[in-house]
């Protein structure tokens, strides 16, 4: 009986690392593709390279100049995410601190665009965005995620500091702190677990966004995304695959790396973000 | 901070201080945009010339009376959800169930399953379709099975599952460790009482488990429902839309007619009519979600 119940158990190991790797076979073929030159690829899909062709590499790193569209991801995500940690934790804290009908209309007003999707006023947001010269540039790009990203992030940070003890802020106040020292030396180092959840969720958004840069970016060569420069590079060479499938590769490589190194504490905030959402 | 203003002007200020940025950043991204969209849908405007002309309701009517297109897209997005939100829900269930007995390979798993949530869905899109278009003429060549020489793209109905199942493929992670959060809460004793009560594994997941898990369950089909009510991108790549034209979804429309078709007036009516479709779903959800919450 125990006997028979290892050998199950081993059965279903086996099993479900099989079907673990056939899910990932797609990202494998991606991978496997993309060291291929194209009449390889042609005759066919599944076997592996016979030589590594690194030329794909190269030519696609030069031809979408990836050094650049990195560091433009780099600058749109770290400068969003920034402004929305700062600009929502402290309105969520001073809106959880203070007892008034403003306050609480202000917190309204703040979560309710959580139901306006994104597709629904797009249209406006380029013509806003054009207006306030916020379009083809990185930074601009930048800023207008503080206003995205706010909704969720006071939604989460408020329902946090609640349930911080009010006497943590008067002893502080006691001590001679107020005001913004007060926030970022007392209060802000409490909120370290939550911040790290909303910095999970968010970079994952924001790194893989696609709409609003491909709205907004119009084309110009210096504001473009890793996803958008993959996007239209496919579109510019619909058969040649083995580059498409470099460029793919290349666009994802970040992502898959960092989640390597961090798989816990992303699956943890995913999940954290999901629950307080 | 200011001596001079007293306590309470002092209390306000600051209150104005820490809230006023967060105000203006939602205002820019939301409140005036939306304004300008309902303004706009009361239009017709290409967008270039610089007299848009107002024509009240007649964009609502015509959306409603005569817009094929937008009747399709709605169907497509009505079929698609309906079958994400069932499907990844009882996909999830059931891997978190096998990943959830403790084997020695949980966390590799987990990360597996995880992995395409992180990936950009538009890139997923591409990636498949390179699946579909030449991987499976490939794995058809070398196992001789006919399922790998339909044309996944190319069909209508094909081209619709395949979306369907890039969707499920690249989110089914995120859904799995919800569940498998959820099932860590539900206590072992309960499980083993259960055991001792002479339960069989079935109706133990009946009546133990799966109640257990309703917080979780809640969850998933809202995120499910918002997420798939609003998909885009992995058509965009997958099929633009083809074959046919049968695979745009009501995002994907309005996308079409603001930005391709330059009809920025009638396309911004749809948008709106979206949000409309949006917000009562989200409202009989949360006063559903409520009352179920009364009785636990």
């Amino acid at each position: 009986m125990k006997n028979r119940k290892t050998i199950g158990r081993i059965i279903l190991e086996i099993v479900m690392f099989l079907a673990s790797l056939l899910f990932l076979y797609p990202l494998f073929l991606a991978i496997n593709n993309s060291f291929k030159s194209f009449g390889e690829v042609m005759r066919d899909v599944i076997a592996l390279p016979e030589k590594l062709m690194l030329e794909n590499y190269s030519y696609v790193w030069k031809f979408i100049d990836y050094p650049k569209l990195f560091t433009n991801n780099l600058v749109i995500t770290v400068l969003g995410l920034a402004g929305i940690v700062f600009v929502s934790s402290i309105a969520a804290y001073k809106l959880a601190r203070t007892k008034s009908r403003w306050s609480i209309l202000i917190y309204m007003l703040c979560i309710m665009p959580m139901l306006i999707p994104f597709q629904s006023i797009m249209l406006s947001v380029v013509q806003l965005a054009n207006q306030l010269n916020l379009s083809e540039s990185t930074v601009g790009l930048g800023l207008l995620y503080w206003g995205f990203g706010a909704p969720l992030a006071v939604f989460i940070y408020h329902g946090f500091v609640k349930g911080i003890p009010k006497e943590i802020d008067e002893s502080a106040t006691i001590d001679g702190a107020s005001g913004f020292r007060l926030y970022f030396s007392v209060i802000f180092p409490l909120l370290k677990s939550v911040t790290t959840t909303i910095v999970i969720i968010d970079v994952m958004w924001i790194w893989n966004d696609f709409l609003l840069p491909l709205l907004l970016v119009n084309g110009s060569p210096d504001t473009k995304t890793l996803t958008l420069a993959a996007y239209t590079f496919v579109g510019q060479y619909t058969s040649d695959w083995q580059y498409a499938m470099t460029a793919m590769v290349m666009a994802v490589l970040p992502s898959i790396v960092v989640f390597m190194f961090l798989q816990k504490y992303i699956v943890k905030g995913v999940v954290a973000g999901a629950v307080k959402g | 901070m200011f001596k001079f203003l007293g306590r309470k002007g002092n209390d306000k200020l600051e209150f104005g201080l820490f809230t006023i940025p967060v105000i203006i950043c939602i205002a820019v991204a939301f409140y005036i945009p939306f304004f300008m969209t309902i303004r706009y849908s009361l239009m017709e405007w290409n967008g270039i010339s610089s007299s848009p002309k107002f024509v009240g309701l007649e964009n609502y009517k015509q959306i409603f009376m005569g817009d094929a297109n937008f009747a399709q897209a709605s169907w497509f997005t009505i079929k698609y959800t309906v079958l994400y939100i069932v499907l990844i829900n009882v996909i999830a269930i059931l891997l978190a169930l096998l990943l959830n007995m403790k084997l020695k390979t949980t966390t590799w798993l987990r990360a597996a399953f995880f992995i395409p949530y992180i990936l950009s869905l538009v890139i997923v899109g591409f990636i498949w379709k390179f699946i579909f278009m030449q991987g499976f003429e490939s794995l058809g060549k070398s196992t001789g099975w006919g399922i790998f020489e339909l044309s996944w793209l190319g069909d209508p109905k094909l081209a619709f599952i395949s979306i369907l199942l890039v969707s499920i493929w690249q989110s089914v992670g995120f859904y799995l460790v919800i569940y498998i959060a959820g099932l860590q809460s539900v206590p072992d004793d309960l499980k083993e009482a259960a055991v001792v009560d002479g339960a069989g594994p079935i109706r133990r997941f009946f009546n133990i488990t799966l109640p257990l898990l309703a917080p979780s369950i809640t969850i998933s089909v809202f995120m499910a429902l918002t997420n798939s009510i609003k998909v885009f991108d992995v058509i965009l790549s997958l099929t633009a839309g083809g074959p046919g034209g049968t695979t745009y979804s009501v995002a994907y429309d309005i996308y079409r007619d603001t930005f391709q078709n330059n009809l920025f007036g009638y396309g911004t009516a749809k948008a709106i009519v979206l949000f409309v479709v949006v917000l009562v779903i989200t409202i009989i959800q949360l006063t559903l979600f409520k009352r179920r919450e009364v009785e636990a």
